[in-house]
């Protein structure tokens, strides 16, 4: 079985974020980058079904972007994936989702995979696009937001996390793209050793120009920070009637009171 | 010239710090009020599974062989969390290395992997003695050969982890007619061995989670083979390996100092008093701008010395250099912060009193700040001679 894991590196959301000169993007340059927070869970699922299927899995992670995203790669390797694919791309922040994901399919395509893991969304752009994107360019079935993955031959069991609480149980057949989401595992700290017998493993750089790219179909415009609220919300009242205005906000406006 | 760290010393940086965060930092507080042996070695058992209690220790080993410059990094990293569980980690390491250094091939196929693995919660080094600190070659612990055994009786001092220490590497005088220092030799001593008697505990400032014990050494025989390295050749190795472990401790003091400075640091931003933040005040911004640039010019000194020791050169000098400066910044920067917190700063409520006691010890052990002096003086003179 062949599985590809599709990765991003993104800044460190602790970081402080400006916005760049021409006002499209963040100033890249004085930020700590890390993997993609959702695709640790892509990565891990990929490792534990390496684990649970044996010898006769191959797992490729794959990322795109400039050549700081070796380190996300060897990460990735030395958590257990087998060998890693940089797609090099010194403008990869200047491209849409569309495009993206057309840069991974020229890759892709071809390879015969059987299973692609990947983030539900970055933690930085957060379009969620590229997986069903790419999903769609392979011909692949494609199901979001898994926090429960269960494979038994070519059959494929899932949870998958909808609004509200509420979940869903999918089954689907291989070949499939499945995004990943919060809950579905514990990505594994990567032990030393293998972190410097990762140095070992194959990591292919294939520049983007090489590929095909795709015709933009969104261009991003203006990026700007949220403006400053002033105040917030204040409740008055009697308390009982409080209180219960208050959960109904906590319900309706944030996730504190979602069930896992 | 290039500052930067590698991938793969940062995916090491990244790994301590996020481990050191999720599973060491809740607990440190406690540990250091309470004993809790068992969370503090079940912390040290997922560290050996992460490869960390053999950072500069070859794979074929078990260990993880990441260099001196990726061991300083992480040993920073655990330390910002919890001093007590990096200075484990220090020792056992240097445990593991002198084996590594000048065992014999049987002594490192028997002992270097049971550190590494965790099958031993840790390694013990038996140096110091009560009249033996700084000069350390002034030790009287005894070994006789007799027979087939070596006979050890004498005592050691401030033996780190030797509750649970799988084994020890332990110094003593098997020529008592030779010159000063001339007639040392280093031997391998497996926890219980008849004799071997782990005496009372210290009562530290600082440091609490890291068991700190008397060892004796009461006709304890120990196999011919226990010898390691070259007979009567012992403290000069000891010397050695002391080097790289001053880089160890210079690490650990930086990442106590930057504990208490990020700490000290958010919480002036956000502490009100005279109607404004205190990190508008000038007396508390040159605070944070001292001990920050003292703790940036020890992280350099230490990436110096680590950097020579991972190229193969002499770097007993940068390393001294380096433990003077950045146990000394540290203990400055942790003062400073306590300062900046007030009586919260004082408080246990607050974290910054165990870091002020944890870092204090860093300028004393694994040669004190005075003799630091003396190794870099007299390098310096030699060479200059």
């Amino acid at each position: 079985m062949k599985i590809l894991v599709c990765i991003k590196q993104v800044p460190d959301m602790e970081s402080r974020f400006k916005v760049n000169r021409d006002g499209t993007w963040i100033e890249e340059q004085d930020l700590a980058f890390r993997m993609n927070e959702y695709d640790e869970f892509a990565v891990e699922q990929a490792v534990q079904t390496k684990e649970q299927l044996g010898t006769d899995v191959d797992v490729t992670v794959l990322s795109l972007g400039p050549g700081r995203v070796t380190e996300a790669l060897k990460k990735a390797l030395a958590m257990g994936c087998d060998r890693a694919v940089h797609i090099q791309d010194e403008a990869s922040a200047q491209k849409e989702p569309w495009q993206i994901a057309g840069l991974i399919a020229a890759y892709a395509r071809g390879q015969a995979y059987d299973l692609v893991f990947t983030g539900l969304q970055s933690q930085d752009r957060g379009s969620a696009q590229v997986g069903v994107l790419l999903a769609e360019l392979l011909g692949m079935v494609c199901v979001t937001t898994v926090i429960d993955f269960a494979l038994k031959g070519t059959s494929v069991s899932v949870s998958r996390e909808l609004e509200g609480g509420l979940k869903a149980a999918v089954q689907f057949d291989l070949p499939a793209v499945v995004t990943c989401q919060l809950g579905l595992n514990t990505p594994r700290y990567p032990t030393l050793p293998n972190i410097m017998k990762a140095r070992q493993k194959e990591l292919l750089v294939v520049p983007a120009a090489d590929l095909l790219l795709e015709q933009a179909l969104t261009a991003t415009e203006k990026m700007y920070p949220p403006a400053r609220k002033e105040g917030g919300l204040v409740l008055e009242g009697e308390i009982d009637d409080l209180a219960d205005r208050l959960l109904a906000v906590l319900k309706e406006k944030t996730t504190v009171l979602r069930q896992g | 010239m290039n500052l930067e760290l590698s991938a793969e010393q940062k995916i090491i940086q990244e790994t301590a710090r996020e481990f050191a965060q999720a599973e060491l930092e809740p607990v440190a507080a406690r540990m250091d009020r309470e004993d809790d042996r068992g969370a503090f070695l079940a912390n040290l058992k997922k560290m050996a599974d992460l490869g960390f209690m053999g950072l500069n220790v070859r794979l074929e080993y078990g260990g993880a062989q990441i260099g001196a410059v990726a061991f300083s990094v992480a040993i920073t990293e655990i330390a910002r969390a919890c001093a007590a569980t990096a200075v484990t980690v220090s020792v056992s390491n240097m445990v593991a290395e002198v084996i590594q250094a000048i065992g014999s091939p049987e002594q490192r196929q028997a002992y270097i992997p049971r550190i590494c693995s965790g099958e031993y919660a840790a390694g013990g080094f038996a140096l110091t003695e009560a009249g033996a600190g700084s000069d350390a070659a002034s030790m009287t612990t005894r070994a006789e050969a007799e027979g087939e055994s070596w006979v050890l009786n004498g005592a050691k001092m401030f033996v780190t982890s030797a509750p649970y220490a799988g084994i020890f590497a332990v110094w003593a005088v098997t020529d008592p007619q030779a010159a000063k220092g001339r007639g040392i030799s280093c031997f391998l001593v497996e926890a219980g061995t008849p004799g071997l008697v782990i005496g009372r505990a210290e009562q530290k400032m600082g440091q609490h989670a890291a068991a700190t014990h008397e060892v004796r050494f009461e006709d304890c025989r120990i196999p011919r083979g226990a010898l390691m390295g070259k007979l009567h050749d012992g403290y000069r190795i000891a010397v050695g390996e002391l080097a790289a472990g001053r880089i160890g401790i210079g690490s650990l003091a930086l990442g106590v100092g930057l504990a208490a400075m990020d700490y000290a640091t958010r919480y002036a931003r956000e502490r009100v008093q005279f109607g404004r933040r205190i990190s508008e005040f000038q007396a508390v911004q040159w605070m944070i701008a001292d001990a920050y640039t003292e703790l940036e010019a020890a992280r350099l000194l230490l990436m110096n010395a680590a950097f020579r020791q991972e190229q193969g050169r002499t770097f007993t000098r940068e390393a001294s250099m380096a433990k003077l400066y950045a146990t000394e910044a540290a203990n400055r920067a942790c003062y400073a912060a306590l300062q900046m917190m007030g009586g919260y700063g004082y408080s246990r409520e607050f974290p910054l009193e165990r870091y002020a006691r944890d870092v204090r010890v860093t300028s004393i052990y694994e040669g004190t700040s005075e003799i630091q002096r003396m190794i870099i003086a007299r390098d310096i003179l030699k060479s200059s001679s």
